[in-house]
């Protein structure tokens, strides 16, 4: 899927180009860096709900890091309780085997966010790499690329998955993240392309090309770092979608149930535990709903702190 | 006038393209699915009696196009029955072309989703405004930030959510279908309400799903607007609140007619899972039933459809932007 990309206005102060001649320049870039972490801090500060976003993801990565840990490979099932309602034991209630929802939510974590991971550092990787040189070097190259891009961006990303999965079964999670990368690069593609294209004209790379620094140079070392955080907001929003087409897959039966996660939840409570009409199934509905809605909750405000350190202009709002 | 014939040949052509790379990556898999269905069908046909070319003349009515010949001759044949518009026959529908269940589903896509788009739009475009305006205060923040999550939530959960509340704990709307099934079809009342009812909750999800782009879309455009010249100069002027608002809306919502058409082309591929969900048998619903059947001229049918309505929503939206922006419509450069 085509994951929302957010395009960044101009960046902030451009930085001082690094210049080998300058004596301790080791000394300088552990300044930046020192400053950069202050920076982060307070814009973290600034608002309380940015601190929960990064608690939230906290989360999440230590039940994908270590969720399956929390538990036994083969989860314990009670038989004298299918589908239980919600209870101290079972806060989420069981599934229709007696399976603890919960317990089902932090184990399928990792098949999840794995993907998620993948794709997001693919789509981000490719996206970046066209964006950059499209912006950069303009002209024939910019229109072959930005062409291939509109042509990625108007195929249906999520109907070519369905027709692709007839042929193919993504059977591990990488796989399924190389796929969704693939067909995801195309909005990032054209943000990057914008910003680089917004950048290549400030006083900072005039200067660099002035000194006759190679493009490769200009390219990694000063118009990479400037976009950072715009890259890294746009790996966030890259892994929303990952997540949504990946769950919505497996929750529409079209891939086969090898591994428990959160897209064959939904799908067993839906269209196995009649969750749409009767209330027993509803709370393994809604774990994993309830996952998905943190997640998205916590990415959401995340970019919204990493917004304010690539603009920080919008402090003046 | 000349500048939008050209742009709409640019489009067109563009369209072509599309549209070939996707009838060409449906002929791809449908050679490529395990086991040669074509070839299966075939020798089916053959133990049941059917002489060899009758059972060759079978398989071609059901795939589009005749399986003999190299790779090249059948690709060729397949995309001389496309242009002839005949793609095929139904496997899990005997009988009826693929055409017609296209048409027939694409109704029920179509309308829902334009009705959830222009909700969302008119929604999101106001709330947008109040945003940009009000950025500074508590009430911005929640608006941007409740339009990100929006925005960023797949559209199952939004329509997972909504029937949650709406069909099971609260069941004040049906939860599946077009119509009650009791009432006769026809232009009266009680079949129209019946089908307003029954759209009601596909129609909300489509909504919700778009509408946290429209209001993080129209905030940033306004903002930007906000910061113009002529704003600055009729607010010196002394302007009316009220008056400059208008100047400013005008402006800003240009660029949005732009994102409409990726906005629509969202919405077409959500409308698997929203139809899914509310069994809707729209294409989406359509083009998964092809697939879990193994009927794959309907598969290759319905998802050139879907990309052939997002081809057509980008050439609509930028035909649209062309006639609203007076400097595009007389020939100068777009900002």
């Amino acid at each position: 899927m085509t994951a929302p990309v957010i395009t960044g206005g101009a960046p902030g102060a451009p930085r001082t180009p690094d210049t080998p001649a300058i004596p301790g320049v080791s000394g300088t870039r552990a300044t930046l860096r020192r400053n950069f972490r202050r920076g982060v801090w307070r814009v973290l500060r600034r608002k309380p709900s940015r601190i929960v976003g990064v608690a939230i993801l906290g989360v999440f990565a230590f039940m994908g890091i270590f969720g399956p840990l929390l538990y036994p490979a083969r989860l314990p099932r009670d038989d004298n309780a299918l589908y239980a309602a919600p209870s101290l034991a079972h806060p989420f209630g069981t599934d229709f085997e007696g399976t603890d929802v919960l317990a089902l939510v932090i184990t399928g974590a990792r098949y999840v966010l794995l993907t998620a991971l993948v794709t997001a550092v693919i789509t981000v990787a490719l996206g970046t790499a066209v964006g950059l040189f499209a912006g950069f070097r303009r002209g024939r190259w910019d229109t072959v690329l930005m062409r291939i891009t509109d042509m990625k961006l108007t195929i249906p990303a999520l109907p070519l998955l369905l027709v692709l999965s007839t042929v193919w079964k993504f059977t591990s999670a990488i796989e399924m993240g190389l796929v969704l990368g693939l067909l995801g690069w195309g909005g990032v593609a054209r943000a990057v392309r914008a910003q680089t294209l917004s950048l290549r004209e400030r006083g900072f790379i005039e200067a660099a090309r002035g000194l006759g620094l190679s493009s490769g140079h200009i390219v990694g070392r000063e118009l990479l770092p400037s976009m950072a955080p715009f890259i890294a907001m746009n790996m966030l929003i890259a892994v929303t979608g990952a997540v949504y087409a990946q769950v919505g897959l497996f929750f529409l039966g079209v891939l086969p149930f090898d591994a428990n996660n959160w897209g064959v939840m939904l799908n067993l409570a839906v269209f196995g535990g009649g969750a749409l009409t009767t209330t027993t199934a509803l709370p393994y509905m809604l774990a994993p709903l309830l996952a998905i809605l943190l997640l998205t909750l916590g990415i959401v405000l995340v970019v919204d702190a990493m917004d304010e350190i690539f603009n920080p202009r919008l402090r003046e709002d | 006038m000349t500048v939008i014939a050209r742009r709409l040949a640019g489009h067109l052509a563009r369209g072509l393209v599309m549209i070939l790379v996707v009838t060409t990556i449906s002929f791809v898999i449908i050679r490529n699915i395990p086991g040669d269905p074509m070839r299966a069908r075939y020798e089916k046909l053959v133990e049941q009696g059917m002489s060899p070319d009758q059972a060759e003349r079978s398989v071609a009515v059901l795939y589009g196009f005749m399986p003999k010949g190299t790779m090249w001759e059948q690709y060729l044949d397949y995309m001389r029955g496309l242009f002839h518009l005949d793609l095929g026959q139904s496997l899990s529908v005997p009988g009826a072309e693929v055409t017609t269940l296209l048409g027939s589903a694409a109704t029920w896509t179509i309308l829902p989703v334009l009705v959830g788009t222009l909700l969302s739009f008119a929604v999101g475009i106001i709330l947008g405004v109040y945003a940009a305006i009000k950025r500074s205060s508590k009430l911005g923040d929640i608006l941007a930030v409740s339009g990100s999550l929006l925005h960023g939530l797949p559209q199952y959960v939004l329509a997972l959510l909504l029937s949650a509340v709406f069909t099971t704990l609260l069941p004040i709307f049906p939860a599946s279908g077009t119509a009650d099934v009791t009432l006769e079809p026809g232009l009266n009342a009680a079949y129209i309400g019946s089908l307003v009812q029954y759209a009601t909750l596909p129609v909300l999800a489509y909504a919700l799903a778009g509408y946290g782009g429209w209001i993080l879309a129209m905030k940033s455009s306004v903002v930007t607007v906000l910061g113009d010249d002529f704003i600055l100069a009729a607010e010196l002027r002394g302007m009316k609140r009220g008056i400059i608002f208008r100047y400013v809306a005008r402006n800003a919502i240009l660029p949005l007619f732009t994102i409409l058409a990726l906005s629509l082309g969202l919405l077409f591929g959500g409308a698997i899972f929203i139809e899914r969900i509310f069994t809707y048998p729209g294409l989406g619903l359509l083009l998964l039933n092809s697939i879990t059947d193994r009927d794959y001229a309907l598969m290759g049918g319905a998802f050139l459809l879907i990309t052939v309505a997002i081809v057509i929503a980008n050439i609509v939206a930028d035909m649209l932007y062309t006639a609203i922006d007076p400097r595009v419509r007389s020939g100068q450069e777009a900002s």
